[in-house]
Formats: C-alpha cells, sequence, structure tokens
C-alpha cells in the first residue's frame, strides 16, 4: 500500500493575485508584535546597529514586514551574542575588576 | 499504552488566528449530530432588539474587514450578553452582535458576526475533522485575545495577563514556569517553534529573545520533515501578513484573521498536514494539531465552563470591566481543535460539554500539559490549571490505518 493509493481531495483555488494586499492597515496583533519587536531592539541590539524606525509611522502590512524582516534579523544575530558569551565576559570583567581592585588596593597601601 | 501511544516520536502543533467553532466547523453537525455545532436556530439580538439568527454566508474576506472585538472586554459583553458583572448574571452568549456594532459597524454590519461557513467552503479543515479527531469542547484559555491566550500554549498560564502585553511578566515569574520548550530541552529532547519567514516571524518574542535555539522557519520545518530531523515538540505560527515573497513573488497571510483570505489558511493547513503524510515514517509517528488560538469574536453557542484557576489574578484595571477582577477561573470562548493521526479512528468525536456525563474539556494549557506528560514523564512542572488540563494523547489506538484510508491534499 503507498501513498498513491491514498484517497484526495482538493484545496480550493482561488484568485491570489486579486486577493493579495500588502497595503492593508495592520491589525491590533500586527500592532503589538512591532511594539514588542521594538521594545527587544531596543534591549538587545547595541545602538549603532538598531534600525532607528519609527513604527508609529508603520501603517500598512508591507511596512510592518519591512521592519518585523529586518529586527528578527538583528534579533538572531544580537541575541544569540548576548546569550552565549554574556557569562565569559561578565566571568573576564570580574577578573580585571578584581585585579583592577586589588591594584588600587596595593596603590593605596 | 496503544500501539499508536508506543510509536509516537513526534508532536506537531499548528496554531491559526482569531476563528470560533461555530465559525468554522458548527456547519458539519448537519452532516454529523455528534459534532456540537449549529441547528441553525442559535440568534443573538442586535442593538434595536431585532433578533439575527445563525447563517452558513460566512465568505472568505471583506465580511469583517472591521476587525471584531475579542478583548477582554469585549468578550465579557459577548458571554454575558452585556449585563455588567454582579451577582446573578448569566452567561448566555448573547452579546456578539452588540459587541460588533460597537466597532463601528452600523447595526446592519454587526449581523455578519453570526454567518458560519458552510462545511464545503474549506475543504480542508473540515475533511480533517471528520476523517481525524474533532474536539467539540476546546476552548481559549482566557476570554481575550491573541497574545495571552498563545502564552497559555507555550507556557501552561500568561502570568496574569489578559492582555496582549506579556513584557510586563517578569523575568523572576517566567523564571518559576519554563516554557514547554526549556523544559524539553532541559529533558534532552528536542523542540522548535517555527515561524513562517522572517517579514512574518513570530508572536513569541519574549522568547526569541531569550533563546535563538528554538526558532526555525516554515521552510526549515519542510527540510526537517525531509531528513527526518523533526524534533520532538514543533509549535508552527502561520504567515500573519501579505507581504512580498523572495525573487519578487507575493505571500498572503495565512493565519485566517479576519479579515485575511481564510482559503489561504485553509491551503496552508493543507501545506502542514502533507508535509507530515508524504513521508511514511514521520506520517506513523507523529500526531499534529490544528487549533485556533482564540474566537476572534465570532459567535460561537458553548458558554465557556469553569476551570481550575491558575494562581493569578488580574485586577479590575486590567480586565477593563468595572467591578470585574479575573481569577482565570473561566475558560475563554470555543475554538476549532483537531488532532490528526493514522492511529486515530476516522469520525472521531471527543465530547465537549454538551454531554456532561462523558464530557472532556480542553484548552491551550492542555498543550504542555501533554507534552510534558508524553516526553518528560514524572515531570513536575506548570501551574495548577496546567496539571489539571485534560491531555489528548489518548485519542491514539492500536490500530494503523492504511494509506488508503487517509486523505492526501492535491495542492
Amino acid at each position: 500500500m503507498a501513498l498513491e493509493d491514498a484517497p484526495t481531495v482538493e484545496v480550493l483555488k482561488f484568485d491570489e493575485k486579486e486577493a493579495y494586499n500588502h497595503d492593508r492597515p495592520i491589525s491590533s496583533l500586527i500592532r503589538t508584535q512591532l511594539l514588542h519587536l521594538h521594545h527587544s531592539e531596543n534591549l538587545v541590539v547595541p545602538s549603532k546597529a538598531r534600525t532607528n524606525i519609527n513604527i508609529n509611522h508603520l501603517l500598512t502590512e508591507r511596512q510592518a514586514s519591512e521592519y518585523i524582516q529586518k529586527v528578527t534579523r538583528l534579533l538572531h544575530q544580537y541575541g544569540k551574542t548576548i546569550n552565549e558569551s554574556k557569562p565569559k565576559k561578565q566571568k573576564k570583567t570580574t577578573t580585571k575588576n578584581a585585579s583592577r581592585k586589588s591594584v588600587k588596593r596595593n596603590a593605596l597601601k | 499504552m496503544s500501539v499508536g501511544l508506543d510509536n509516537l516520536k513526534h508532536v506537531v502543533v499548528l496554531m491559526m488566528e482569531n476563528r470560533s467553532f461555530d465559525h468554522m466547523l458548527g456547519g458539519l453537525k448537519k452532516r454529523n449530530p455528534q459534532i456540537a455545532g449549529l441547528n441553525g436556530d442559535e440568534s443573538n439580538p442586535d442593538t434595536d432588539g431585532q433578533i439575527v439568527t445563525v447563517a452558513p454566508k460566512a465568505i472568505y474576506r471583506g465580511q469583517l474587514a472591521r476587525d471584531p472585538d475579542h478583548h477582554f472586554p469585549g468578550a465579557d459583553i459577548q458571554i454575558y450578553g452585556g449585563a455588567p458583572p454582579g451577582p446573578g448574571r448569566v452567561a448566555n452568549m448573547q452579546g456578539f452582535v452588540k459587541s460588533y456594532a460597537t466597532q463601528g459597524t452600523g447595526t446592519q454590519g454587526s449581523h455578519a458576526i453570526m454567518n458560519y461557513f458552510a462545511p464545503e467552503k474549506i475543504p480542508v479543515l473540515t475533511t480533517l475533522a471528520t476523517e481525524y479527531a474533532v474536539f467539540n469542547g476546546w476552548f481559549s484559555s482566557i476570554p481575550g485575545p491573541t497574545i495571552c491566550n498563545r502564552a497559555f500554549a507555550h507556557y501552561g498560564t500568561s502570568f496574569g495577563n489578559v492582555d496582549m502585553n506579556m513584557f510586563l511578566v517578569t523575568d523572576a515569574d517566567r523564571n518559576k514556569i519554563p516554557t514547554i520548550y526549556e523544559r524539553l530541552k532541559d529533558g534532552g529532547h528536542g523542540a522548535k517553534l517555527y515561524y513562517f519567514d522572517e517579514p512574518s516571524s513570530t508572536m513569541e518574542i519574549v522568547n526569541l529573545i531569550k533563546d535563538q535555539s528554538f526558532f526555525a522557519t516554515f521552510d526549515q520545518f519542510a527540510a526537517d520533515c525531509k531528513s527526518g530531523n523533526l524534533p520532538e515538540y514543533s509549535f508552527i505560527e502561520p504567515n500573519y501578513s501579505d507581504h512580498p515573497g523572495p525573487g519578487g513573488g507575493q505571500l498572503l497571510a495565512n493565519d485566517q484573521h479576519p479579515d485575511h483570505h481564510v482559503l489561504a489558511g485553509d491551503k496552508f493547513i493543507a501545506s502542514v498536514y502533507n508535509q507530515i503524510r508524504i513521508i511514511p515514517d514521520l506520517w506513523k509517528s507523529t500526531a499534529l494539531l490544528i487549533v485556533y488560538d482564540e474566537h476572534g469574536g465570532l459567535y460561537d453557542h458553548v458558554v465557556p465552563p469553569d476551570c481550575t484557576a491558575d494562581g493569578f489574578t488580574a485586577a479590575q484595571a486590567a480586565t477593563g470591566v468595572p467591578g470585574l477582577e479575573f481569577k482565570f477561573d473561566r475558560l475563554g470562548i470555543r475554538v476549532p481543535a483537531i488532532l490528526v493521526s493514522p492511529y486515530i479512528p476516522r469520525g472521531t468525536v471527543v465530547p465537549g460539554t454538551e454531554d456532561p456525563a462523558n464530557q472532556r474539556v480542553f484548552e491551550h494549557a492542555s498543550i504542555p500539559a501533554t507534552v510534558t506528560k508524553q516526553f518528560l514523564a514524572g515531570k513536575d512542572i506548570g501551574t495548577d490549571r496546567e496539571k489539571g488540563a485534560e491531555t489528548f494523547l489518548d485519542l491514539l489506538g492500536d490500530n494503523l490505518r492504511p494509506d488508503n484510508d487517509c486523505v492526501f491534499f492535491k495542492m
């Protein structure tokens, strides 16, 4: 018995070109997604690499999707770096701080 | 343990957007009276007091251009008919038309909220509902919007939120109750959240910044199916917007959120199903759950039942309903949910509240509860709400249906 024996059901066709409308105003769901991404961008992405896009000016699905794509890429890029290197950085900083402190202490002595 | 459960290696969840059970599947009751859909005489009053009866007049796009209210105060009106909180108020599902009228539809336009799809208009969803298992009693977790409801699928709780802002949740709270992805990773299992593509991205942004390794695109889902690398648990998000595709193409939103084209979503459901269906080993070892996050403000006739409180309280200011704080002790409005596996007998109907003697009530906390039970047996994780949630893999039986008994969708 193989897949060729499976009963088939047709997916209904429709005019996808006619249905497409990237100028549709964004829903409250996508507005929320923009707010969350904007918040995350400020939280995770270094200021030099941020998009500096004012999300209040994004009104259509196309405009929103362009921003969403950019920030998703940035979050993948910088989110990973933060997740993976933060503990190491902290360790180095701690050591540096510790040696600086000891230098200071020694200097004070 | 059944043979189906014994062979199960993968659970895949596809969560669509904002459609109620009756709106999508209510018409199936005429084909099978066991399905707790519509008799055809269910009604709501409009703002002029005129009675509006359900009708199979839903269309794919254009009828719900004004997004129906599905936030907490709107859902409260829909469930209680607009009666203010207080002793003696009764949940009667009589406020849908009144609520839709608040969205600027005009009285006549508000009647559209009572429309449902004739089953032949959405053949993929209705075929899967009748070929595998349909849940009469799967409810959204909160009578409210998307983000807090989706949180129940990922955490088994929304941490006291009834709105769209999961960023208000503190890390301390979140760390007490790990996501299902973190639980599986900690247990040595695989878990992935597949969003459609980068321009659509995910609604799980809180987690996206927390751990990138859980995220991939839908193209990767297809590749993982083919290469035999599908993790134990996959959660799929549809495309949330119309946007240009690679190479100048056009990609339609396929989430079925009003007013996106419903057939684009029906096609997407078929493509997820087919990805699994065409690979024999994967097909035999996978359970696919298709479920909607919330009702989207659309009419459903079943009163949401009480549930185990999850230990959080949303204050009056958060619910937006004067005089009402919410203890997460009542479920949201009913949504379509279908479980697919070749180990499920054709035409399985899981009874809901219409059959008090045999009822099984599911909600989105059932997802992490089920996955935790299946892959992390013995782990004591989650809120009381999640621990008390029904799980669904017992629907997989002993008999493997042959290929000539399991449909394939021609795209």
